[in-house]
């Protein structure tokens, strides 16, 4: 996608196709409650494909699950509302939510080998999405199967049918997975790391069908990935999770640009370049990913924040709009970091290296 | 799902069956010809007529010639004639036999399957509730009884006092009608030669579905929207069936040979109490036959098992 279609598309947004509020999942576990999501407010709009990044263990896809109310034991959703079509999801019957499931918001997860059954056929396991749905007779369901193979690019589609997962290689599995996802036409569909288990090659290939299907088939992609080139190669908008939270999120070309959420400008930093120095410097800040059953008090990446400030010791930053369409929760913001502390020359990122408060040394 | 080569490899298989109970029926006429007193030993016969008898069935000749002649015999599925009631052919009785104890251990096995799948997916899918509680107790309990001890507990509560109770009303036929293929008083037999396997089932496959319903399959049958029962079934028990088969060859073995003493308590006629009678009787040529008849039987028993691995499993192929 070039950056002025994307631009354009960031900017045209209709009125959201899901919106979440305040969503809260935990879990209860002998040592205490895990706050996995932890408040999260996003909207999604019809068509458009929004990346959520963030380091593993943040969120990402506990956040997804909940939408579906699917999340494993022994999580459980404690607060927030997601509204689709009029309706919050959280609030209805199983056996509604089990009606949205793959027939309006499919999900397609990380592993495709794990993630399909071994016991039965591939062709079949995509058909089952649409008798579930009752959105095809039998017949119907096997030569609409057909289709979505040929539409998921897997050669020899025809015969490819009858066989069992096992008998795919992995890029070809992956595509099974999204034909089944796409199966009832979903408005929405959330994929999670799709590609993180997959040779290169592949992941560029599956990227790519992603966002020929996003474009042709208007279905609204919600992209979980660990990865800002990912983000960079498919979406219009991104979310940053960081610690259970949203620190930033805003259009893709606008956020790369110029992040304002010193964890997002971190992630930036850490996509690897040819430039030595740089990748260097992305090493300090990583590691000492949060511990979510005692978070830190205040901003959660104080601990690990170049710039923090006495305040982020203990108040918790809003999410609020620094510019147009972005939103942080930084009580610093990146505008004012490279104003006042230099952080396009920095070269220390240790916490509290650029603001000098207690350079360098780990405050919970 | 069968293909070509699973048809060889049948065929294979039917051929090392031959030559096993080729095998054990040997060792069996040779150990039974090691055994003091003779074929003849309860006949209580003298003189002219013990020897008369001895050489109409070739027992005065050499070892290795009646070795021969059996052999000659098994392979045309001649076992030769019973020694007590002479003139008799053993090979259609130990067949009618075999059918008997294959009825029985069959409709065990299915209860073992049946019952043990089924405590076992429940508690499961209810962990930690009563009902996995109350279940997993009832598979100990089951596991702990002999199967002789249910059989003579089922006596009595179902052909004594059930029979009492109702005045005559409901009652299990205890015994054989005497009927070859009928199926009215398997019940019962049949129970008690399987449910302290189904203990073993249970636990299998508990511990095996708590596995499944863990994995990511079952997580995408979720997002796809299908109906919770269906997930299960079909994308969990499917699943969890594989270690379970693992533990049925040795539990059909199990089920036959506790079938000896089943038959015998319920006085079943299969290979069981044939078994007891020939050798209480000493007649010899049929206790061959009834080994032969069980090593047939468990040959094709354990072929079946192997055969239900490429059913469930579409990884395994022969
Ligand atoms: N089964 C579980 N028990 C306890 N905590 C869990 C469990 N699964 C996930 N979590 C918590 O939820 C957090 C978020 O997990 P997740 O959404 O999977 O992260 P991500 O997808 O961003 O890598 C994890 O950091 C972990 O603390
Ligand atoms: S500057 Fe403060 S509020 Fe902003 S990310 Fe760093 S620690 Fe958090
Ligand atoms: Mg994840």
């Amino acid at each position: 996608m070039t950056p002025s279609t994307r631009a354009d598309a960031a900017k045209r947004l209709p009125a959201p196709i899901l919106q979440v509020k305040d969503l809260q999942t935990q879990f209860l576990t002998h040592d205490g409650i895990v706050k996995a999501v932890d408040g999260v407010t996003f909207d999604l709009y019809p068509g458009e494909s929004l990346g959520i990044v963030g380091e593993s263990g943040s969120g990402k896809s506990m956040t997804a699950l909940s939408l579906l109310r699917l999340v494993p034991d022994p999580g459980k959703i404690v607060g927030g509302k997601v509204l689709f079509r009029d309706q919050d999801l959280m609030q209805i019957s199983d056996e509604e939510i089990r009606d949205i499931r793959g027939r309006d918001i499919a999900m397609i997860f990380q592993d495709p080998q794990s993630s399909l059954n071994p016991v039965l056929q591939t062709g079949f396991q995509i058909a089952e999405a649409m008798l579930a749905h009752k959105k095809a007779t039998k017949q119907q369901a096997r030569q609409r199967t057909v289709e979505l193979l040929k539409r998921v690019r897997i050669p020899a589609a025809e015969s490819r049918v009858k066989d069992y997962p096992h008998q795919l290689s992995g890029g070809m599995r992956q595509r099974a997975m999204i034909a089944m996802g796409l199966a009832n036409a979903p408005s929405i569909l959330i994929a999670d790391e799709p590609t993180t288990a997959l040779d290169v090659t592949v992941q560029a290939q599956i990227l790519e069908l992603l966002a020929d299907l996003n474009q042709e088939l208007g279905t609204a992609i919600m992209m979980i990935t660990h990865n800002m080139g990912v983000v960079a190669g498919l979406c219009t908008r991104v979310l940053v999770m960081y610690a259970g939270q949203i620190v930033e999120q805003g259009p893709v070309d606008q956020i790369f640009e110029n992040p304002q959420h010193p964890y997002t400008w971190s992630l930036l930093k850490s996509i690897p370049r040819v430039d030595a120095l740089r990748h260097e410097r992305l090493r300090s800040i990583e590691g000492l990913a949060p511990d979510l059953l005692r978070p830190p008090k205040g901003c959660r990446f104080h601990p690990r924040c170049p710039f923090r400030v006495e305040k982020c010791l203990t108040d918790l930053p809003p999410l609020t709009e620094v510019k147009p369409d972005q939103l942080a929760a930084c009580w610093v913001t990146m505008d004012r970091a490279k104003k006042e502390m230099g952080a396009d020359q920095l070269l220390d990122i240790r916490p509290g290296a650029a603001s000098g408060l207690e350079p360098g040394k780990i405050i919970p | 799902m069968f293909t070509r080569g699973t048809l060889i490899y049948i065929g294979q298989r039917l051929v090392l069956i031959v030559l096993a109970v080729l095998g054990v029926s040997s060792l069996v006429f040779l150990g039974i010809h090691r055994l003091p007193g003779d074929a003849l030993f309860s006949e209580h016969l003298h003189g002219d007529q013990y020897q008369q008898t001895l050489h109409h069935y070739g027992l005065d000749r050499p070892l290795w010639v009646q070795y021969v002649n059996f052999l000659a015999g098994m392979i045309h599925g001649d076992l030769g004639e019973s020694l007590v009631n002479r003139g008799v052919p053993i090979t259609p009785i130990v067949l009618r036999e075999m059918s008997v104890s294959a009825e029985i251990g069959l409709v065990a096995l299915i209860f073992t399957v049946g019952i043990g799948m089924t405590f076992g997916v429940v508690a499961a899918i209810r962990q930690n509730t009563w009902m996995d509680y109350v279940l997993s107790t009832t598979s100990v309990i089951g596991y702990s009884m002999p199967n002789f001890v249910i059989a003579t507990f089922l006596i009595l509560v179902f052909g004594i006092w059930l029979d009492n109770f109702t005045q005559g009303t409901f009652y299990f036929q205890i015994g054989w009608p005497g009927r070859y293929g009928s199926i009215g008083a398997i019940w019962l037999p049949a129970f008690a030669l399987g449910f302290p396997y189904a203990s073993i089932v249970a636990r299998l496959t508990r511990a095996s579905m708590l596995e499944v319903i863990r994995q990511d399959y079952i997580r995408t049958a979720r997002a796809k929207g299908l109906r919770e029962a269906v997930i299960m079934v079909r994308h969990g028990l499917r699943n969890a069936l594989i270690p379970v088969i693992t533990i049925l060859g040795p539990l059909v073995i199990g089920i036959i040979t506790g079938g000896v003493v089943i038959e015998n308590i319920f006085g079943i006629p299969g290979l069981g109490k044939e078994f007891a009678n020939s050798i209480l009787n000493r007649d010899y040529n049929i206790v061959i036959g009834v080994f032969t008849g069980y090593a047939a039987l468990v040959g094709l028993a354990n072929l079946g098992v192997d055969l239900l691995y490429v059913v469930i499993d579409p990884r395994i192929r022969y």
